[in-house]
């Protein structure tokens, strides 16, 4: 008898535009930041959804029948299936779960479908941050789950909505008291470094960066990109401009045409083995998410911090797995032109192997200079000063190279940039019996004054060689003979063609430079405080909160602790709003008990206010005046129907003043 | 597997509410709802959002997204708080039941219950309800105090025991559901439904039997009393009243006859139900016409009398009838 009544009323299509509203908003709020990425239908629909649902609303009409909705929603997932011919990944995944939200505010019958639809709103949202995590987003996360909850307030009532004003106090109290909770979550919750599936990739968005290829045009487009690779804080002071070679990827394979990295050797011990000798730097890098192992470092890095990293034979620090998400670490370097390594004749061979066929004319050349020379080291100083003295130029955009690109780019064109310098160049040592390999990375960056840091963006991207010297690596910078000012001044002033797009034009002005160098400086705090927030950082926050050797048990521990303190807290405030008495008058009254008391004894529970003042100012005379105009006053207020809150509050201020000696002991008994 | 689900959770439920009634015993007419006795259990709803933030959580650990971690653990420390207050808006409410009025089988009686809120918080969404039953919605503002009327359904005469009383909330955001189990050993008692009329009137029976005179009819006035307690108002004698400032009844012959018994042993034998129904139209019939009437049923006998009081201590005889022998 009584079932069929309830489930009736949770039948109804009873949302009031009150409680619809709030779910509009959310499912709107979700689906913004997925607009831009997922195929125009799914938006289109999501849309149509929702005023289509409004309108019923409005017009107080059913909900349309399983006859429409069944094959819709068939229709949307074979649709979502046909644009993205898969479920997983961002965007399909994004799709799919917009289109299941849209399609349950159809069927929003009772309070459980409500509930449903804004739980897809929270996996939606949280679809939208892996996509994109920017500064502005946990303000976006605080909008959304304002609304969200809000929504969840409001659809969680049977009937009428909540006044809006109430509605939206209980939502901030609730949102208030959560949000310390949540900080304590996110600094102490153990972060258990992934990932335990794959990743799929995300919207297939190309990241730019180094790649462990080197064909001639390759770093052109790098340097055309303003991207900013990895940021650096130096904890001294920061070496020049020109010792900042920060080393990626080291090609030592050569085809004729095209550099490549040979698969890296990991040497066990390596690190311990290194000779710590020079000046060395620390520094602190927050890297870029380039989709690639290695991290970069300055030359040569003795020491980091990163999790899972490891140096290679030729000095590239990298990860076990790419590099997914913005990573900080900490690493030492030795600030040295020269990189250890050793030499065995088969390394030797190798890195002295040309293709028999290729470049003849260089080879030829070479063979001449280095006869001409007195050993290797004046054969390669001739070849720079080859470099410096003809009229070789450094340009952005030279025009495409053949298939014998040295030969082309040495005796025809004479132009170009790192990767043809550098590659020329190793091309010649090698021709010498030099073993010779590329280096490529960064050089340079540009210092942010306000936020005391170095930006190094794509379009410092840069190529080097190292020669093999003496039982040393040795780097020798050929573009540095062309371009002195490339190394020394940074990329800026060595290239002003080709490449002004909106932010170049921005630069060209000091006020835009200052305004760029702050919302950089805005990124990077962001970057570095929050996005890169991890595992180490765990360990580095508990380090600061003196905790010498911090393990998993400290972190939960502390974890514990702070959530009990802060429910202790929220209970203990609730304590007082949930069943403390809102009465002024009694409190007094209780006050003036507690120092009535003090001067003789307590009142027995029997006791009227009356009676216990009359006793009181019979056992201490001296106060009677004062106790028996005390309490009259507080039955006068107490039953009289008019006291207001004036009258109470002098009353209160006079029981505050009421400071009667204490009792002697026998008085007291 | 919802039906293996459906019928763990109600075994559940049954195990709980022992566990409840062995726990907190008999409760006194007015009730504090202390912290120890509102429980808590996260809803459907509740389940679903705390499965959610741990996917949520395994994804943000995978993709290693600090925004992701930001919104489980803003979500998470949400379900927290919201346990916190789903409970808070239930504890410290006192309940004070009011009783019922005594109804006929059939009809609903209404428990009435004050609820206050003596807090400086307003109470959302409580759903009051006989357990298992429908339920009957309130919101308190700081302070308020509010009478409820909760129906219970009556099928029989006697003496109906309320069931245990559940007061639930699942506010604020109906991830949770706090309740507590109220049982104050409440009763209301139900008259046995009368008869029809048609069939009311057991054959050779009336008052004329017993009185030898007509009961109805105007032809018997016969002069005007003195007013007394319980006499029917249809009966004042208005215009002396309005003349004479005194209040005086008309007389009947049979206004003054030997008081007139309603007697179990004056129906026939059979079912004892039909046969107390016959009984209780009779007492109604009696009180109806406002002469004296008397009950004799076995085990005890109401002497004529009239008047309300009369009438309730009639049909309270008659609803009562065998049960209290057997206590």
């Amino acid at each position: 008898m009584n079932r069929p009544r309830r489930e009736r009323r949770e039948e109804a299509p009873l949302e009031s535009a009150g409680q619809l509203a709030w779910l509009l908003g959310t499912l709107l709020l979700v689906t913004l930041p997925h607009v831009p990425h997922v195929h125009p239908w799914v938006t289109a629909m999501v849309i149509g959804i929702a005023a289509a649902r409004l309108s019923l609303a409005l017009r107080r009409r059913r909900l349309p029948s399983a006859w429409l909705r069944v094959p819709l929603t068939l229709l949307a997932f074979a649709g979502i299936l046909a644009t993205y011919r898969q479920v997983s990944g961002v965007d399909a995944g994004s799709s799919l779960l917009l289109v299941m939200a849209a399609m349950k505010l159809l069927e929003t019958r009772g309070r459980r479908d409500r509930a449903i639809v804004v739980f897809i709103c929270f996996f939606l949202l949280f679809a939208a941050f892996l996509r994109e995590q920017a500064v502005w987003s946990p303000a976006y996360l605080l909008l959304t789950v304002t609304v969200a909850t809000m929504a969840l307030l409001q659809t969680a009532r049977p009937r009428a909505p909540l006044p809006p004003a109430e509605a939206l106090a209980v939502t901030g109290r609730l949102l208030l008291q959560a949000a310390p909770l949540a900080l304590l979550l996110f600094l102490l919750f153990p972060r258990i470094p992934g990932p335990f599936w794959s990743l799929p990739q995300a919207g297939g968005r190309a990241h730019s960066g180094l790649s462990d290829e080197l064909s001639p045009g390759d770093i052109s487009e790098l340097v055309l990109s303003d991207e900013v690779a990895f940021r650096v804080r130096f904890d001294g002071p920061p070496p020049a401009s020109a010792q900042l070679y920060w080393r990626g990827p080291v090609l030592a394979k050569f085809d004729g045409r095209r550099w490549s990295a040979r698969a890296p050797a990991y040497l066990p011990g390596l690190r311990r083995r290194l000779e710590r000798s020079g000046p060395e730097v620390g520094y602190e890098i927050t890297l870029e998410p380039h989709r690639q192992p290695w991290l970069l470092a300055l030359e040569t890095p003795i020491d980091w911090d990163a999790p899972k990293a490891a140096l290679s034979s030729t000095f590239t620090l990298a990860s076990i797995r790419p590099v997914e998400r913005r990573l900080a670490y900490r690493a030492r370097s030795l600030l040295s032109t020269r990189t250890p390594g050793s030499m065995p004749a088969p390394a030797r061979a190798a890195d002295t192997w040309l293709p028999p066929d290729s470049n003849p004319r260089s080879r030829a050349w070479a063979a001449e200079l280095r006869a001409a020379s007195r050993d290797e080291r004046d054969y390669l100083g001739r070849i720079l000063a080859h470099f410096r003295r003809e009229p070789f130029f450094y340009s952005l955009t030279p025009a495409a190279l053949g298939a014998q690109s040295v030969d082309e780019f040495l005796f025809d064109r004479r132009e170009g940039f790192c990767g043809h310098y550098a590659s020329a160049f190793a091309v010649l040592a090698r021709a010498a019996g030099i073993p010779a390999r590329i280096v490529t990375g960064y050089q340079g960056g540009e210092r942010n004054p306000l936020g005391d840091y170095w930006i190094v963006r794509q379009a410092d991207a840069h190529a080097w060689v190292e020669v093999w010297l003496d039982g040393h690596w040795e780097r020798i910078d050929p573009t540095a003979a062309v371009a002195p000012e490339r190394i020394e001044r940074g990329m800026d002033t060595a290239v002003r063609s080709g490449r002004l797009r909106g932010a170049e034009a921005l630069r060209g002005s000091a006020l835009g430079q200052r305004l760029l160098l702050s919302w950089d400086a805005v990124n990077a705090a962001w970057n570095r405080w929050v996005l890169a927030y991890g595992p180490d950082s765990q360990q580095r926050l508990l380090r600061l909160a003196g905790i010498a050797d911090p393990s998993l048990r400290h972190l939960l521990a502390l974890l514990i602790a702070g959530m009990s303190a802060g429910l202790a807290w929220l209970a203990w405030r609730s304590q007082r709003r949930h069943s403390g008495r809102p009465d002024p008058l009694l409190r007094s009254y209780r006050l003036l008990c507690r120092r009535t008391a003090r001067a003789w004894r307590a009142r027995r529970p029997a006791e009227t206010p009356a009676e216990y003042a009359a006793a009181a100012a019979r056992a201490r005379p001296e106060l009677a005046a004062q106790i028996r105009g005390l309490f009259e006053d507080y039955e006068r207020l107490r039953y009289e129907p008019d006291a207001d809150r004036a009258a109470i509050g002098r009353f209160e201020a006079e029981v505050r003043r009421f400071r009667p000696p204490r009792a002697p002991a026998r008085a007291r008994a | 597997m919802a039906a293996v689900l459906q019928t763990a959770a109600n075994s559940l439920g049954r195990r709980l509410r022992r566990w409840a009634a062995a726990r907190q015993g008999t409760d006194p007419v007015c009730v504090e709802l202390e912290p120890r006795r509102v429980y808590i259990l996260p809803t459907r709803a509740g389940l679903v959002f705390g499965a959610i933030v741990f996917t949520m959580l395994l994804g943000a650990m995978n993709y290693s997204n600090n925004m992701g971690f930001a919104l489980t653990f803003l979500l998470a420390a949400l379900g927290i708080v919201s346990i916190h207050h789903c409970h808070h808006n239930l504890r410290g409410l006192s309940l004070r039941a009011l009783g019922a009025r005594p109804v006929y089988a059939g009809e609903p009686l209404l428990f009435r219950f004050a609820l206050e809120n003596p807090g400086l918080a307003a109470r959302w969404q409580i759903d009051l309800r006989w357990d298992g039953g429908p339920a009957t919605a309130v919101e308190l503002a700081p302070g308020e105090r509010r009478l409820i009327s909760l129906p219970l359904p009556t099928a029989r005469r006697g003496r109906r025991r309320a069931p245990r009383l559940s007061i639930s909330t699942r506010f604020p955001l109906g991830l949770f559901r706090a309740w507590a189990w109220v049982d104050m050993d409440l009763a209301g008692l139900v008259y046995p439904q009368p008869a029809s009329r048609a069939s009311g009137t057991p054959r050779g029976e009336s008052g004329r039997q017993e009185t030898g005179r007509d009961t109805t009819g105007d032809d018997d006035y016969s002069g005007l009393r003195d007013w007394r307690q319980g006499d029917p108002p249809k009966r004042i004698a208005w215009k002396a009243l309005a003349r004479t400032g005194q209040k005086l009844v008309s007389e009947y012959l049979s206004g003054t006859p030997l008081p007139r018994w309603i007697d179990w042993e004056s129906e026939p034998a059979g079912n004892i139900e039909r046969r107390i129904a016959r009984l209780a139209r009779r007492v109604l019939d009696a009180d109806a016409s406002g002469l004296d009437y008397g009950l004799r049923i076995p085990g005890s006998e109401l002497a004529p009398a009239q008047g309300e009081e009369h009438r309730h201590r009639c049909l309270r005889a008659l609803a009562l009838f065998g049960e209290d022998a057997g206590r």
